[in-house]
C-alpha cells in the first residue's frame, strides 16, 4: 500500500496502470455498446498512447540530481484509486456514467501530480497537464452523450 | 509492499570482454552481493596484470583501424549503442539497484545521465572539429586538427556503476581512441551489460575492453607504457597519491576526480519547504554515497538580530530533522522506498565510526540513524537511517572528513562572509550550493566560492553531459575535466599545420 508521500516511480507506475486499465475498460465498452463503439475504441487507443507518453516523459527526464524520491509530497495515491470495472448487466447509461467518473478522477490525479512535480524538469508537468486536458475533453464528450447532465 | 521484478534470477557470471570476446574466468573470483537482501547475485573475476596486458594489446591493435574510421561512422556506432541502451533502460536500471542498493528512481536517473553522455558523444563530427585561419601571412594558411592518442584506461568507483564510465568512454571512442575499462569489483554487472550492448552495436573488437578486478588491474594500467591516459573517479588519497602521482611519473594524461565535503548554505530568505525537499535528495540520495552529496548544512543568519538568527536556526534545523526522520529506507526495488542501503557492511561500519566520533567531539545528535527502521523485512547489515548532527564545526572530524553516508552536519554562521570562509577551510572543492531568494547573495557566492560545481537553489550540482564535471582543490587532480568539450580535448592532441604552396 502506498503511503501519503509518493516517489516518482510509484506515481508513474500508478499512472501506467491507470492508462492500461482505462484502455481495457474502453475496449470492453466498444465491444458491448454499439452506440459509442467508434468513440470508445478511440479512447482506448488514446489511453495506450498516454501510457507510452507517461513512461517516455519520466524516463527521458529523470536524472540522479532531481528530487525524484521526494517530489510528490502531497500526492496520496490511496486517494486516487479509480474504478475501471463495469458490472456485466450495466446499461449504456450506467457505462457512460462510470466513464465520466473515471475521466473526472483521472483528470484530478494528473492535475495534482503536475502541480506537485513543478520542481522537476518542465516536460513532466507539461505532459501530465496535457493528459489532464485530454481527460477533461473526454469527460465533456461523454457528458454531452448523456444529454448534458 | 510490492517489489519490482528483479532482472537477475540466477547468480550472474561477470567475464572480461577483451578483443570482442567474452573470456571465462580462470583465476580468483569475488562474490557480488545485493546490499539490501545480502544475497549473492554474481561473481566477478579478479584479473591479473596478464589480463590487462592482453586487453591493452587488443586495444593497441584495434586503434589504427578505428582511428581511420570516419567520425561519422564512429558516431553511428554510438547512435546504435544509445538506442540499445534505451531499449534496455529498465533492465539496466534495476540491475544497478540490485548491485549497488540505490532506489529505482535513482538508478533510472543514473541510466539517463549515462545515456546522455552517449548522446553528446554522437555529435563528434562537430565536437572534434578544429580551427583554421587563412593568410596568417601572405599566401600562408594555418589550421588546427584534433587527433586521437591511442589507448586510455578508465578506472571506476562503486557509487555510480553505470554512469561514471560513460563520463569518459563514449567520448574516448568517438574521438578514435580505444579503451580498457575497470569497473568497480563491487558492482560490475551493469558495465558487463553495457559491453554486451557495445558488441551488439557493432563497435569493432578491441575498441572497448573490460577487465574486472582490483588493485592489480589498476597498477597494471598505471604501469602500462601503451596506455596514454587514465580517467579515474574515487577517493582523494588514491586520486592524489596513486593515480595522479603515477600518471605524472609515467607521462600519462590524467583526469582524477576525487572526494568531497560539500556545503549547502541556506540563507534566511530561502524557500523553506523547497529547500528542505532539495536537501533530502542532496544529503540522503544514494544513501549519501556520491561526491556531490550535501554533507554540511550551513545556516546563515545574514542581516538578522541574534534572536532572529537563533529562531531561524531552530526552525530550519527542526524542519530538516523532521523531514529526514520520515524518509522511508529499504530495498530500492520497492517503489515506495526513498533511500537504500550502504553498498556493504564495511562502508556502514565506517559511517558508524563517524557517528560515534561526532558524539565524542560534542556535536548534538538530533536524529540517530543507528536506530534502524526499514520498509520491509530486510537484513539490517548494510542499512542505516538518516542521521542529523547539530552544533557541528568545520574542525570536527564529521565536519571535515568525507563520510560518504547518510549523515548531515548542521553548522551556523552569522553572515555570508563567514560562511564562505568556513567553506574555504575545507581542503575539498567539489561542490557548494546556496539557497536564497536574493540575487546579490547568490552572485557573491558563485563569484567567490572555490568549488568546481556551484548550485543556486539546487542541491545536487551535477553538470549535464555537455558541460564539464568540474572540481577544485583536493577534489580534482588534472587539468581537463570529464564530459563535454573538455573531455574531447583530453582525448585528443591538437596538431597545428602551417602551409604554403609555391
Amino acid at each position: 500500500m502506498q503511503t501519503a508521500e509518493s516517489t516518482a516511480s510509484a506515481v508513474i507506475s500508478h499512472m501506467e496502470k491507470l492508462e492500461e486499465n482505462s484502455a481495457k475498460f474502453y475496449q470492453q465498452l466498444s465491444e458491448k455498446y454499439t452506440q459509442g463503439k467508434k468513440m470508445f475504441l478511440q479512447f482506448a487507443q488514446e489511453c495506450r498512447r498516454n501510457k507510452l507518453q507517461v513512461t517516455r516523459t519520466y524516463q527521458e527526464t529523470i536524472t540522479d540530481a532531481l528530487e525524484a524520491g521526494f517530489t510528490f509530497k502531497r500526492l496520496d495515491l490511496n486517494k486516487h484509486k479509480v474504478e475501471t470495472t463495469l458490472p456485466d448487466e450495466a446499461s449504456y447509461r450506467q457505462a457512460l456514467e462510470t466513464a465520466i467518473q473515471l475521466e473526472a478522477r483521472a483528470g484530478e490525479l494528473y492535475r495534482e501530480a503536475a502541480e506537485a512535480s513543478e520542481s522537476l524538469l518542465a516536460t513532466i508537468p507539461m505532459a501530465l497537464r496535457r493528459i489532464a486536458q485530454d481527460r477533461d475533453q473526454r469527460r465533456l464528450k461523454l457528458q454531452s452523450m448523456l444529454g448534458g447532465k | 509492499m510490492t517489489l519490482l521484478e528483479e532482472p537477475l534470477k540466477e547468480p550472474f557470471s561477470v567475464r572480461n570482454y577483451i578483443n570482442g570476446e567474452w573470456l571465462e574466468p580462470t583465476g580468483q573470483l569475488a562474490e557480488i552481493t545485493n546490499p539490501a537482501t545480502c544475497k549473492t547475485i554474481g561473481r566477478v573475476p579478479i584479473s591479473t596484470s596478464e589480463d590487462v596486458e592482453e586487453a591493452v594489446e587488443a586495444a593497441k591493435n584495434a586503434y589504427p583501424e578505428w582511428r581511420r574510421t570516419p567520425p561519422l561512422a564512429r558516431a553511428r556506432c554510438l547512435f546504435r549503442l544509445k538506442e540499445l541502451m534505451e531499449q534496455h533502460f529498465e533492465e539496466l536500471s534495476r540491475i544497478q539497484t540490485m548491485e549497488h542498493g540505490k532506489t529505482i528512481d535513482e538508478s533510472r536517473g543514473e541510466t539517463r545521465r549515462g545515456i546522455e553522455n552517449v548522446e553528446v558523444a554522437t555529435g563528434i563530427p562537430s565536437l572534434m572539429m578544429g580551427q583554421n585561419l587563412e593568410d596568417v601571412a601572405s599566401g600562408i594558411d594555418e589550421y588546427l586538427i584534433r587527433q586521437p592518442l591511442g589507448v586510455f584506461g578508465i578506472i571506476c568507483p562503486y557509487n555510480f556503476p553505470f554512469m561514471v564510465p560513460l563520463w569518459f568512454a563514449p567520448y574516448a571512442v568517438a574521438t578514435g581512441n580505444c579503451i580498457v575499462i575497470k569497473p568497480s569489483s563491487e558492482d560490475p554487472i551493469s558495465q558487463t551489460k553495457v559491453a554486451e550492448l557495445v558488441e551488439e552495436a557493432g563497435i569493432p573488437p578491441g575498441v572497448w575492453n573490460i577487465v574486472n578486478g582490483g588493485r592489480d588491474v589498476v597498477s597494471s594500467m598505471l604501469d602500462s607504457p601503451d596506455i596514454t591516459g587514465i580517467c579515474f573517479v574515487g577517493s582523494t588519497p588514491v586520486a592524489k597519491n596513486v593515480i595522479y602521482r603515477r600518471c605524472g611519473e609515467t607521462g600519462k594524461r590524467v583526469i582524477a576526480q576525487a572526494g568531497a565535503k560539500n556545503f549547502i548554505v541556506v540563507m534566511p530568505d530561502a524557500h523553506r519547504e523547497k529547500t528542505i525537499g532539495a536537501c533530502m535528495t542532496s544529503f540522503y540520495g544514494n544513501a549519501g554515497q556520491r561526491c556531490l552529496s550535501g554533507a554540511n548544512l550551513l545556516l546563515v543568519g545574514q542581516g538578522q538580530s541574534e534572536g532572529e538568527r537563533d529562531a531561524f536556526y531552530k526552525r530550519f534545523s527542526d524542519a530538516f530533522a523532521a523531514a529526514a526522520s520520515k524518509i522511508r529506507v529499504g530495498y530500492g526495488l520497492d517503489e515506495s522506498v526513498q533511500m537504500g542501503p550502504l553498498r556493504d557492511a564495511e562502508k556502514k561500519q565506517r559511517v558508524l565510526k563517524f557517528i560515534e566520533k561526532g558524539v565524542e567531539e560534542g556535536a548534538k545528535l538530533t536524529l540517530d540513524g543507528r536506530n534502524i527502521h526499514l520498509t520491509g523485512d530486510w537484513p539490517q547489515t548494510c542499512f542505516l537511517n538518516p542521521t542529523v548532527f547539530e552544533d557541528v564545526t568545520p574542525d570536527m572530524a564529521i565536519g571535515r572528513e568525507e563520510i560518504f553516508g547518510p549523515v548531515a552536519n548542521i553548522m551556523t554562521a552569522p553572515n555570508l562572509d563567514k560562511a564562505i570562509e568556513m567553506i574555504h577551510s575545507s581542503r575539498f572543492g567539489n561542490a557548494a550550493s546556496i539557497f536564497t531568494s536574493n540575487g546579490k547573495w547568490a552572485r557573491e557566492f558563485q563569484y567567490r566560492v572555490m568549488c568546481g560545481n556551484i548550485g543556486i537553489n539546487i542541491g545536487i550540482n551535477a553538470p549535464m553531459a555537455f558541460f564539464p564535471f568540474s572540481g577544485m582543490k583536493e577534489s580534482f587532480f588534472g587539468t581537463l575535466h570529464g564530459q563535454g568539450q573538455e573531455v574531447i580535448r583530453f582525448f585528443t592532441e591538437s596538431k597545428v599545420v602551417i602551409q604554403r604552396w609555391f
